[in-house]
């Protein structure tokens, strides 16, 4: 078992958090999510989380991203450290830093798919960069769709709308939970594809919480947490050999 | 089941709150009008009793208008002798005779006391075994000069013993001095009115019945029942005197204040039943909204097991529950809504005696009737709508009301609205009041059936500069208020009612005062118009021929008005001075001469004479209440005419048939060539010696005519008022459900770093688009009630249609100010929600 790497080089980590705990409930009832996570996502990576059910791997994704609090420790998004933040500027990084994709309900109903891919830009009241939109929609392949409502769209191309609207912005970090988890495989596919394109030919950055050992396969490296600790890491995973960890980690 | 419904209902205590707002107003003013209105007719049932209490039996002349007339008829006095044959009979223990008139005091300042809406009365003093005055101190008027003053009149004016007051009559002021102060049973004076008592000599004399009583009271001895006395003093009097029990008197009385009453609280009630109509829209809304949200959960229930019946009664039982919760309170507010309306109606000059708050058994019973079913009949349609809900739909996810086709709706919505306006003309040309009020509550229903198909695009266009304002919050307000039109629709339609009857009133008052002044224009020749502030007829019959001798004047004509009856129909007749009548009325008189009236001669008016088949020079039969039938010779006719009615006597023809005659206005046409202030100042020369009357000239006398439509136009509106509350609550309502629904998408939004500002501005926005949107689509509905209306009042000279466009635009603005605060609460919860806790929520 090795201990996951902090920092690689000199390069400033996407973000990073260090000695991270999190307890939900008091006294005899309390639960510790994270117990000392530290842990950083360099830029231009494409990293997966995986655990077992209850592991902490939603909670860690959720506390670096700003969404919830931490009891203790530093979380770091760039070089800012998030406690120091209050709930405007919270807002604001998540708005300006962050792009997020989740498992489902990634989508704002009223709005076509065009205007929620630039949804974040337009909330900031800031023109969007049209060339950087429109190449990924190109990649994502929704060109012909972009008028359509949520409603009129299949789940994959939901969930590829919602990739293209968290990297419209140009992020620091994008975070997903379980980007995948609603979609049938070949819809998986199509999404995941995105997201390692777009760190490999865009120089984003993809944090990736999953449980889905073909889905880990598709990120650089893999993180496993197990009762809120980090247990192991994986460079250059494959499914056969997630799925092995997975195992022994007794999902 | 019930136990799984009443958890239901007590789970989420905000919605049950907010749900109930919308019965609970309503029936609170349901409550309050009959507490308000049982404790007025309690308060004068038991002043007519006291006033009765001593005497047995009335001895009075007979009515004109037969044994069944009206308690405020004016009949003809009796003969002083009247009261010697009374005491004659034998079971008559005392007997006294009254007269009354009209007596106002003059205070130090030479201003008349005036009350709001009780009358000023006058009468003598009278054997104390049969008077409910009670003397507080002092003694009891005894000679000329002599007055005895009540105590609130004596306080709030400060006339102590020994004063010297002045009192107004219909002929000269007079002065007298204060010999007591007297109070009325218990309290202190008679609801209100001021109470001047003389000796019986001062009082027949100053009340012009000099020789006679207005009645003659008389209590019966011991052992002798008043049904007994009666048919004894019946037996004696001589033919044309009427001889009733003194109950019977009091009875009358009490009819008479409870029908005016009765109008009155029947107005009050149709306010009421306007909030509850609003009410009832919001119910059926929250319903639909609830039992739309709660799909899953419904079809969960019926893929257990439960029945169709079962569901449907589950979402009906939570309505009786809110009914009931809402009724109850209602009905405990009911009495504090008594006071309020109380004082919301002395605010418009309205002063009624109400003492403590009677709550009648038939006011709960009422409340409950009324709040329960509204509630319960408003649910019907969402539980049956929850009924349809397939098993299945249990395994589909999301529990947004389905969309649908809205063409069945929008025909049904065209034939009722179609229904409604066709009963409401048909109402308004002859059909009757109660078909107009159907046929609107018709139309508002229609409307609100068609309104979706407009929501949309109306919203659009209303929500059109919130994208260049908030930007994206804007923008997301607008389609939020789009995203369910039926919702949006709903949500309105209940500020739609509202807002379309006050635009209603709006543009009818506006119609009113235009119309108002053209009469003045067209029919008004008199320089100065002198009457009492409320334009009651108690100017002194000595004004007019004072002012007639001033130089600077060249015509003045005081105006009478009484009530005469043909087959028992009721009509006006107004008397005038004919030889100055011509100059200062503007008159077409194409037959006859109006100088030459004589006595015992009537002009009628065109249209009138047409009507009833009348010629001129043939005789008009017409009952009077003081003397019977009589046949005046028609001499003439004259073209419609605003001011004067259809039936014209001279002033002394008017004498000849009316008791207490007293001018309700006097006009005066300055003559030619004077400088008007000059011309003024001689009127108020006279004036001033009348301390009761107010002058005015053309122009503030059309003023004065706008203040009082204006006065009307703002009392109904704050009847009106309630409903819009009850409106608002029923936006904030809606909101707050539907932020419910969305709260993942909240979460979403906030996730991806939209500020709590931003969120708050969204709500806003749609709350603003929701409540524009209600008021637009009133004032549509509004404006065309008021052409309805309009046109129907042809005949009673208002013209033309006015449309108050600026303040209905205000309105409008009004509105969306209303909806900012409609989402202060809403807007507030959405903001504050856990972005986290929202993302993941089911």
């Amino acid at each position: 078992m090795q201990p996951a790497t902090p920092l690689s080089g000199s390069v400033v980590p996407a973000a990073r958090g260090v000695d991270l705990v999190k307890v939900y409930g008091q006294g005899d009832a309390a639960v510790r999510a994270l117990d000392g996570v530290s842990v950083g996502f360099a830029p231009g990576q494409f990293s997966a989380i995986m655990g077992p059910s209850g592991s902490g791997k939603s909670t860690l994704m959720h506390c670096m991203a700003g969404l919830d609090s931490i009891t203790s420790g530093q979380v770091f998004v760039g070089d800012v450290e998030l406690s120091s933040l209050n709930d405007k500027e919270l807002t604001r990084l998540r708005r300006d830093r962050i792009g997020f994709i989740f498992q489902a309900y990634n989508l704002v109903p009223t709005l076509s798919a065009a205007e929620n891919i630039t949804l974040p830009m337009d909330i900031a009241g800031r023109k969007p960069d049209q060339v950087w939109v429109d190449r990924l929609i190109d990649t994502v392949g929704l060109r012909q769709r972009l008028s359509h409502r949520p409603s009129e769209l299949s789940g994959g191309q939901q969930q590829r709308v919602a990739a293209a609207r968290a990297l419209a912005s140009r992020p620091s970090i994008v975070f997903a939970d379980e980007p995948t988890g609603n979609l049938d495989s070949r819809s998986s596919a199509e999404v995941l594809e995105f997201l390692r394109k777009s760190v490999h030919e865009f120089d984003q950055t993809v944090v990736m919480v999953t449980h889905d050992p073909s889905a880990a396969s598709y990120a650089e490296r893999v993180v496993f947490l197990a009762d809120g600790r980090i247990v192991d890491e994986m460079t250059s995973p494959t499914a056969e050999k997630v799925l092995d960890r997975m195992k022994s980690l007794g999902d | 089941m019930v136990r799984a419904v009443l958890k239901g209902v007590l789970a989420h205590k905000l919605r049950l709150f907010l749900t109930a707002m919308a019965v609970v107003l309503g029936v609170s003013f349901v409550a309050g009008t009959f507490v308000l209105t049982d404790t007025i007719n309690k308060t004068f049932d038991s002043l007519f009793n006291e006033i009765s209490a001593g005497t047995d039996v009335s001895v009075r002349a007979a009515s004109g208008f037969g044994e069944d007339a009206p308690a405020e008829t004016l009949r003809d006095t009796v003969p002083a002798s009247v009261l010697e044959v009374v005491r004659r009979v034998p079971g008559v223990q005392t007997a006294d005779g009254t007269v009354s008139g009209y007596a106002q005091f003059v205070d130090e300042a030479g201003k008349a006391v005036t009350t709001t809406g009780a009358p000023t009365l006058g009468f003598n003093w009278t054997d104390p075994d049969l008077s409910p005055l009670t003397l507080r101190s002092g003694r009891e008027p005894q000679r000329a000069g002599e007055v005895v003053v009540d105590a609130v009149t004596a306080k709030d004016h400060d006339f102590a013993l020994g004063d010297t007051v002045k009192v107004l009559f219909r002929g000269p002021t007079e002065e007298f001095t204060v010999v007591g102060i007297t109070g009325f049973g218990e309290a202190d004076n008679l609801a209100g009115a001021t109470l001047a008592i003389f000796d019986e000599g001062t009082a027949q004399r100053v009340f012009g019945k000099v020789g006679r009583f207005d009645s003659v009271e008389a209590k019966a001895v011991e052992g002798v029942s008043s049904l007994d006395l009666r048919d004894r003093v019946r037996s004696a009097v001589p033919p044309g005197v009427e001889v009733v029990t003194s109950q019977q008197v009091a009875d009358e009385s009490a009819d008479s204040v409870q029908q005016a009453l009765g109008f009155f609280g029947t107005a009050l009630l149709v306010f009421a039943g306007i909030s509850l109509f609003v009410g009832g829209f919001i119910i059926l809304n929250t319903f639909s909204i609830l039992v739309a949200q709660r799909t899953r959960e419904l079809a969960l229930l019926r893929a257990l097991g439960a029945s169709r019946r079962q569901v449907m009664v589950s979402v009906i039982a939570e309505a009786f529950l809110v009914g009931l919760f809402a009724s109850l309170v209602g009905l405990g507010l009911g009495v504090l809504v008594a006071l309020g309306l109380q004082e919301l109606l002395k605010a418009f000059g309205i002063d009624l005696p109400a003492a403590g708050a009677v709550v009648r058994p038939r006011t709960i019973i009422a409340s409950l009737v009324v709040g329960v079913g509204v509630t319960v009949l408003s649910s019907i349609s969402p539980a049956r709508k929850a009924s349809k809900i397939a098993p299945m739909a249990a395994l589909r996810g999301t529990g947004v009301e389905q969309g649908g086709s809205l063409r069945r709706r929008s025909v049904a919505g065209a034939v009722v609205t179609a229904v409604g306006a066709g009963a409401m003309l048909f109402g308004l040309f002859g059909g009757g009041i109660s078909l107009v009020g159907l046929g609107a509550a018709l139309v508002f229903v229609g409307v609100a059936l068609l309104s979706p198909l407009a929501a949309v695009p109306m919203a659009r266009v209303i929500g059109a500069p919130f994208p260049l304002i908030a930007g994206m919050s804007g923008k997301l307000g607008r389609q939020n208020a789009m995203r369910n039109p039926r919702r949006t629709a709903a949500t309105a339609a209940a500020l739609t009612v509202g807002l379309g009857l006050v635009a209603c009133v709006s543009v009818l008052a506006a119609s009113i005062k235009s119309s108002a002044a053209d009469i003045v224009d067209e029919y008004l020749a008199a320089d100065y118009i002198v009457s009492t502030a409320n334009f009651m007829p108690s100017i002194s019959t000595d004004l007019a021929p004072r002012l007639a001798q001033q130089p600077e004047l060249a015509a003045v004509s005081g105006l009478q008005t009484g009530e005469w009856r043909a087959q028992g129909q009721s009509r006006s007749i107004y008397g005038a001075d004919p030889a100055s009548v011509g100059q200062v009325l503007k008159v077409d008189v194409t037959a006859g001469d109006i100088g030459g009236l004589a006595r015992g001669e009537i002009l009628v008016g065109e249209e009138e004479l047409k009507d009833k088949k009348l010629e001129i020079g043939s005789t008009l039969p017409m009952t009077f209440a003081r003397t019977g039938n009589q046949e005046l010779r028609i001499a003439g006719t004259f073209a419609k005419n605003q001011l004067l009615g259809s039936y014209v006597v001279s002033t002394a023809t008017f004498d000849a048939n009316f008791t207490d005659r007293l001018d309700f206005v006097v006009l005066a046409k300055a003559r030619a060539g004077t400088p008007p202030a000059a011309a003024r100042a001689a009127v108020e020369r006279v004036t001033a010696d009348f301390p009761n009357v107010e002058l005015r000239d053309q122009a503030e006398f059309k003023e004065q005519q706008e203040n009082q439509v204006n006065q009307i136009l703002g009392l109904v509106t704050a009847l009106l008022a309630l409903s819009i509350i009850i409106a608002l609550f029923g936006i904030v309502n809606t909101l707050a459900l539907s932020i419910f629904e969305r709260t993942r998408e909240l979460g979403l939004l906030r996730a991806v770093g939209m500020a709590r500002r931003q969120v708050r501005s969204m709500i806003r926005g749609e709350s603003v688009i929701i409540a524009v949107l209600g008021a637009v689509l009133g004032l549509g509905v509004g404006v065309l009630f008021g052409y309805a209306i309009v046109g129907a009042l042809d005949d009673e000279g208002i013209g033309k249609v006015v449309i108050p466009g600026g303040q209905l635009i205000a309105y409008v603005v009004l509105a969306g100010i209303a909806g900012v605060v409609a989402a202060v609460f809403p807007a507030r919860r959405a903001a504050r929600l856990d972005v986290l806790a929202a993302i993941s929520h089911e």
